[in-house]
């Protein structure tokens, strides 16, 4: 039977020097996600969001502690199993949306099926099925610079779910966007949460975007302050 | 954690490397005409070569020395620096590019791959379009010296074309390289951070 915790950190840390001082990222986080969670992350700039989102998606080797995905370290993952890891279970949103630009919206949706090896036509008609999904089924072919911010930040949802992860790790996802914008996304993310069941954990600093979560940590200087559960 | 197969098929790699040269084009022009004019002046020099031998006798004295050869060879190096500069360029200028699809599941490998596919697609375009060049150049020295171009057996031609070919793959692939695996050395998370 297959755990309730999806992602469990345990006294986590990543330490950099810069300057001849350490920083200390990440400092001792215990954590433990549960599978279908919304968990929003809440913290200044510098509080450590990114750097927690790098470790458990195995972009970055922890300084100390472990990162735990279904039930497996995976500081005891090679490389292509981190690459598989993070091309079919887990899906990424960026703050800066971070899409191809001289790919179409449609082929920046797709790409990530390339590396699972999902035959082309597959991988095309599902993207298209999920950007209609996300509302830009007439923005198939546009590129990046064609598309508005919200616009590009929906292509990059559907870019991150086109495998079926069963994490979303958001990092700042309305970041660049306005207020209302950056609703509309939340809600999708929600939805998404909500309809597929899959985890979604969304670093924000705007207070205004957390209503959605099932629980929301609050961080400072690479450490949990607090974990408050939503009232739903 | 299931099946774990990640790929990156070779027809993929060259249809994203061929996306990447068609919409950046101006980049790739740069390094197609640095191919190119290695190659054409190869292949003018060669032809040129081959039209002496068939029309000219050996008592003439007119034939290619060995030394113009010798400016061929620094010529090659010329257009390997500069495709490897831009090469380089391009690295840093695709750095976040590099680093989101390593974080979309990617491997170092996949990134070389790219990588080489775009050099071999340039170099294939180089080498077409220096050997046309070479070959007009040879039109004009024709005229100047009062030969028939057609007077080179077609066989001569093939194997040259052929020769052109193999040069341009093996010019653009050894220029490519050290910047191919410095992009896909790239740490992903210095890679997202990256501002141009």
């Amino acid at each position: 039977m297959r755990s309730d915790v999806i992602i469990e950190t345990r006294d986590l840390a990543r330490y950099y020097v810069l300057g001849g001082e350490v920083i200390k990222a990440v400092d001792g986080v215990s954590l433990k996600v549960y599978r279908g969670e919304y968990l929003s992350i809440v913290g200044p700039s510098g509080a450590g969001k990114t750097t927690l989102f790098n470790l458990i998606g195995g972009l970055d080797r922890p300084t100390r502690g472990k990162v735990i995905i279904d039930e497996v370290d995976i500081s005891e993952l090679d490389a292509y199993e981190l690459a598989w890891l993070r091309c079919r279970k887990i899906g990424y949103i960026f703050q800066t949306f971070n899409l191809i630009p001289t790919l179409t919206a449609l082929e920046n949706v797709a790409l990530p099926t390339i590396f699972a090896g999902v035959p082309r036509d597959e991988g095309m008609r599902k993207a298209e099925m999920l950007l209609k999904s996300v509302g830009l089924g007439d923005r198939l072919n546009h590129k990046p610079s064609e598309l508005s911010a919200g616009q590009q930040q929906r292509v990059a949802i559907a870019r991150a779910i086109v495998n079926d992860p069963d994490i979303i790790l958001a990092d700042e996802p309305t970041g660049n966007l306005d207020f209302q914008t950056g609703r509309e996304i939340i809600k999708l993310l929600k939805e998404l949460n909500r309809k597929r069941g899959v985890t979604v954990i969304a670093a924000t600093h705007d207070l205004k975007m957390i209503e959605v979560s099932d629980r929301v940590v609050f961080m400072r200087d690479g450490r949990i302050e607090r974990i408050e559960r939503m009232g739903v | 954690m299931g099946e774990k197969r990640i790929t990156f098929r070779l027809s993929d790699a060259f249809r994203l490397g061929y996306d990447n040269v068609r919409r950046r084009f101006n980049r790739a022009f740069l390094n197609v005409a640095a191919i190119a004019l290695g190659i054409a002046f190869f292949s003018t020099l060669s032809l040129t070569d081959a039209i002496l031998r068939f029309n000219s006798p050996k008592e003439s004295g007119l034939v290619i020395e060995g030394y113009q050869y010798g400016l061929v060879l620094v010529s090659f190096v010329v257009c390997a620096v500069s495709i490897t500069n831009s090469m380089l360029i391009a690295v840093y200028e695709r750095c976040r590019e590099i680093g989101t699809m390593k974080c979309l599941g990617a491997l170092d490998q996949h990134v070389l791959k790219l990588f080489l596919a775009e050099s071999i697609i340039l170099a294939l375009l180089g080498g077409v379009l220096g050997f046309g060049t070479g070959f007009l150049a040879l039109v004009l020295v024709c005229i100047f010296m009062g030969f028939r171009a057609l007077s080179i057996p077609p066989s001569t031609l093939l194997l040259l074309l052929g020769k052109v070919t193999l040069l341009s793959l093996a010019l653009s692939m050894l220029a490519t390289i050290y910047p191919a695996y410095k992009a896909a050395k790239l740490d992903p998370v210095e890679a997202l951070r990256y501002e141009v």
